[in-house]
């Protein structure tokens, strides 16, 4: 994929090395300050402590519930909302978001159109309701944290390969490639939401569903997630170059050894599977997919190798803001983090919409 | 670089290629054999069928009947990848999206030699910069596509199709959105470049005065069908263009190159006004392509002008149908019905001039000079003389005997389109007691 020289059009190694390991470091920060935040308040210092004591494993920092006889009671409380409940939290952020935004870049880049994004499109919908129906029909007691992702899988499938009918088909433009999406997603909510409140137990499931939330995080599903996503995401990321080529149209592409059709396929399913494994855990969290790659095409240029894996790091850094937004902004609740990824995206999308206006026109496929 | 190519075997091979978009006809039993090292010019009007061909080369479509072989192998059992190492494409645009910049743009047409975990080499790079310098771009590496202008860009295109290293190269229309002076530049570029790395070039070429400057070989396409084939020099022709492009125009030579170039009629100016004497109708009888550069011409003078009957699909019917002008219309190949020659017949009644195009006369059209008799004492008639009635009466002789029927009733012959002319604006002339040549056209 990427070499370390790209060349001179790039900025000089050294300094893009120092770029990176800043950002480590402060994405390191971020994990770190954000796992002290949630519905509960957690005191800094001990927080951190009690962190740091079991990520390294007891090796860096002592424990701190140990050294600290007067707080014995809630330190190990304390323990276990930071290490049981709010880490598993933002690391599903991380992974749902990278998932998210590397979904977005690479539907981007099929459609060749910079307002797709898996929840535009419908797909999250689609996976959301394979999740939601195991879900809702309590199959979740047989080892159902496998399972929602693989009945998120046909959900999203489904909806991602009906978007490529529509996009291949007659009347393929932007417009109603997007339209559609937002139709389809609307009827699938439907469809979701009847699911849900007609089971006398769903009811209160709706809000998760519908408006994405992580509190369903535990250390397993953070597990199944990070297995599936760095299969899916790989794959993804190594189509870089078909990408690129696909940019200047399938006929391009294709005079230049691309297998466009396939590629195309092949991307679309990976967005989706990508999608659903995102979405199973989470429900519907809309505007990552479409944000993240436009941050990094403004920060790092379009060249999808960079676009892809980019996304990734950056629908992961968004998602974990999100939750952090919604935590600092409603102390004490426990809101759907897609409210807070809807304030952020809603007028990103509109001023992408507008904007493209000025561009060339955005062909579907 | 053709991986096991026979020296002999034809760059670019077409045999019996029939392809068609429902019922429209795309190319037609259409044969070609492209020589290594030869830069052939495509062409045609507008959908004659050199996209098709150049889609069909690449594999893009695959011919309903025939085959078609890249150095001697079968597109259609090729790998796309295999492909790409034999034929490279510059589309008449790409829609550059993406700002990445050029050296990058131009390295994605390396696509072919990479797998997906290696980056490009070294000597890739070296290879890259050479191009963009061939190209006129050294010192443009850096900067995104974006930011180049339209010569420049085309310029991009050309060197991502050339680091695909492939013997042969495709270009569609390469030219159609440069203004004069980038179109002369790149096609020499192309030239130049083609020459010294032995690449065959086959290109869609709108402008046939920059076809016969640049290109070895003209293949002129007209529906599908290869119509014409040849060095420039001898292809070109007034003829040929009125046929197949439906334009009167004056062929010329380059005096110092010996490059021929044609020089197409100017446009009229304004049509004349409605209750001008000049505005009743010039009736055009024709077929074949016959009455084509009348049509154009009268057109251009400014008259109005109305033909029959002719069949459709015929080339002076789809020269009527641009031009916008009322028509007796038939179904192809069909012999004169009663609907059409009624349509015809109102046409004549309403001419004030009547023109006979040196059109081939064949039982299915005989009608066309029949009807005739009936007009030729009332209205003004012309019959051009060349090529002779002999050479075109397919009819055992009944044409040539009512052509002298006309002759008898008071139909006069011309002997050209310049003649014509003359004689239409003397009849007009003499004819209304009108304001007389003030308001007249000029053509």
């Amino acid at each position: 994929m990427q070499s370390p020289d790209r060349g001179p059009a790039r900025r000089p190694w050294s300094s893009r090395r120092s770029a990176l390991a800043a950002l480590v470091g402060g994405g390191a920060l971020l994990v770190l300050l954000s796992a002290l935040l949630g519905s509960v308040p957690i005191p800094l210092v001990p927080g951190l402590e009690i962190l740091l004591h079991q990520i390294s494993g007891g090796l860096l920092v002592p424990d701190p519930c140990a050294v600290l006889p007067p707080h014995a009671p809630s330190c190990a409380t304390l323990t276990v909302i930071v290490w049981e409940i709010y880490l598993p939290e933002v690391v599903l952020a991380l992974l749902v978001g990278a998932a998210l935004g590397v979904s977005g870049a690479a539907l981007q880049g099929v459609f060749r159109n910079p307002l797709a994004d898996p929840f535009l499109l419908g797909i999250s919908s689609g996976g959301t309701l394979g999740a939601a129906v195991l879900y809702v029909f309590h199959f979740e007691e047989a080892r159902a944290d496998l399972f929602l992702p693989l009945f998120a899988f046909v959900g999203a499938v489904a909806t991602g390969l009906l978007i490529l009918a529509v996009a291949r088909g007659r009347y393929g433009s932007v417009e109603t490639l997007l339209l559609t999406g937002v139709a389809i997603a609307n009827l699938l909510t439907a469809v979701l939401a009847l699911v849900l409140l007609y089971n006398p137990f769903g009811g209160e499931q709706v809000t998760f569903w519908l408006l994405g939330g992580l509190g369903q995080a535990d250390w397993e599903k953070d597990g199944i997630a990070f297995g599936a996503l760095l299969i899916l995401g790989t794959l993804v990321v190594l189509y870089g170059r078909e990408l690129n080529l696909l940019q200047l149209g399938p006929d391009v592409a294709q005079s230049a050894g691309v297998d466009a059709s396939r590629a195309r396929l092949a991307l679309i399913l990976l967005a989706s599977l990508t999608t659903a494994v995102a979405v199973a855990f989470t429900g519907v969290i809309g505007f990552v997919g479409l944000v993240s790659p436009h941050i990094v095409r403004r920060l790092a240029g379009s060249d999808y190798r960079v676009v892809l894996p980019g996304s990734a790091v950056v629908g992961a850094v968004f998602l974990v803001f999100a939750r952090d937004v919604g935590y600092l902004a409603f102390p004490g609740s426990a809101l759907p983090v897609g409210i807070f990824t809807a304030f952020a995206g809603v007028p990103f999308f509109l001023y992408l919409l507008y904007r493209q206006r000025r561009l060339a026109p955005m062909g579907a496929l | 670089m053709s991986p096991g190519a026979d020296p002999p075997a034809p760059a670019l091979e077409l045999e019996g290629v029939s392809v068609r978009y429902g019922e429209r006809i795309g190319l037609e039993s259409f044969d070609l054999a492209v020589a290594p090292g030869e830069f052939l010019a495509l062409c045609g009007p507008n959908g004659s069928g050199k996209t098709t061909l150049m889609r069909a080369a690449l594999g893009f479509l695959s011919p309903e009947r025939g085959r078609v072989r890249l150095f001697g192998h079968a597109v259609s059992e090729l790998s796309i990848r295999e492909r790409a190492h034999r034929v490279a494409w510059v589309p008449q645009e790409e829609p550059l999206r993406e700002d990445v910049p050029l050296g990058e743009y131009v390295l994605y047409g390396r696509y072919a030699f990479h797998g997906p975990l290696d980056g490009p080499t070294e000597e890739e790079r070296a290879q890259v910069e050479g191009l963009l310098s061939d190209v006129g771009l050294a010192d443009r590496a850096h900067d995104g596509v974006l930011s180049l202008s339209g010569g420049e860009r085309q310029r991009a295109i050309l060197a991502r199709a050339l680091a695909q290293a492939t013997p042969l190269l495709l270009l569609d229309e390469p030219t159609a959105h440069l203004d004069i002076g980038h179109q002369l530049d790149l096609l020499d570029r192309v030239r130049a470049l083609a020459r010294t790395r032995r690449v065959t070039v086959v290109a869609a070429l709108h402008d046939l005065n920059l076809a016969a400057r640049f290109a070895d070989r003209l293949v002129v396409l007209s529906r599908g069908r290869r119509v014409a084939d040849g060095p420039p020099s001898e292809v070109l022709s007034e003829e040929l263009l009125a046929r197949v492009w439906g334009v009167s125009a004056d062929l010329a030579r380059d005096a110092r190159t010996g490059v021929p170039y044609l020089v197409p009629h100017l446009l009229a100016p304004s049509p004349p006004r409605a209750d001008s004497p000049f505005a009743g109708p010039i009736h055009v009888v024709g077929g074949g392509g016959a009455a084509a550069p009348i049509l154009r011409r009268l057109t251009d003078a400014g008259y109005r002008v109305t033909t029959g009957a002719l069949h459709l699909l015929d080339t002076d019917e789809e020269v009527a149908e641009a031009l916008g002008l009322p028509s007796a219309i038939e179904s192809p190949f069909a012999p004169l019905g009663a609907a059409a020659r009624a349509q015809h017949e109102r046409l004549l009644a309403a001419a004030r001039v009547i023109v006979v195009a040196p059109f081939a006369v064949g039982p299915a059209n005989l009608a066309n000079l029949e009807d005739l008799r009936a007009h030729v004492g009332k209205t003004p008639t012309f019959l051009l003389r060349t090529p002779p009635l002999a050479a075109r009466d397919f009819t055992e002789g009944r044409a040539t005997r009512v052509y002298a029927e006309l002759l008898g009733g008071g139909a006069r012959e011309v002997d050209d389109l310049p003649a014509l002319l003359a004689a239409i604006r003397a009849e007009l002339e003499r004819s209304g007691a009108g304001p007389g040549s003030a308001t007249g056209p000029t053509g």
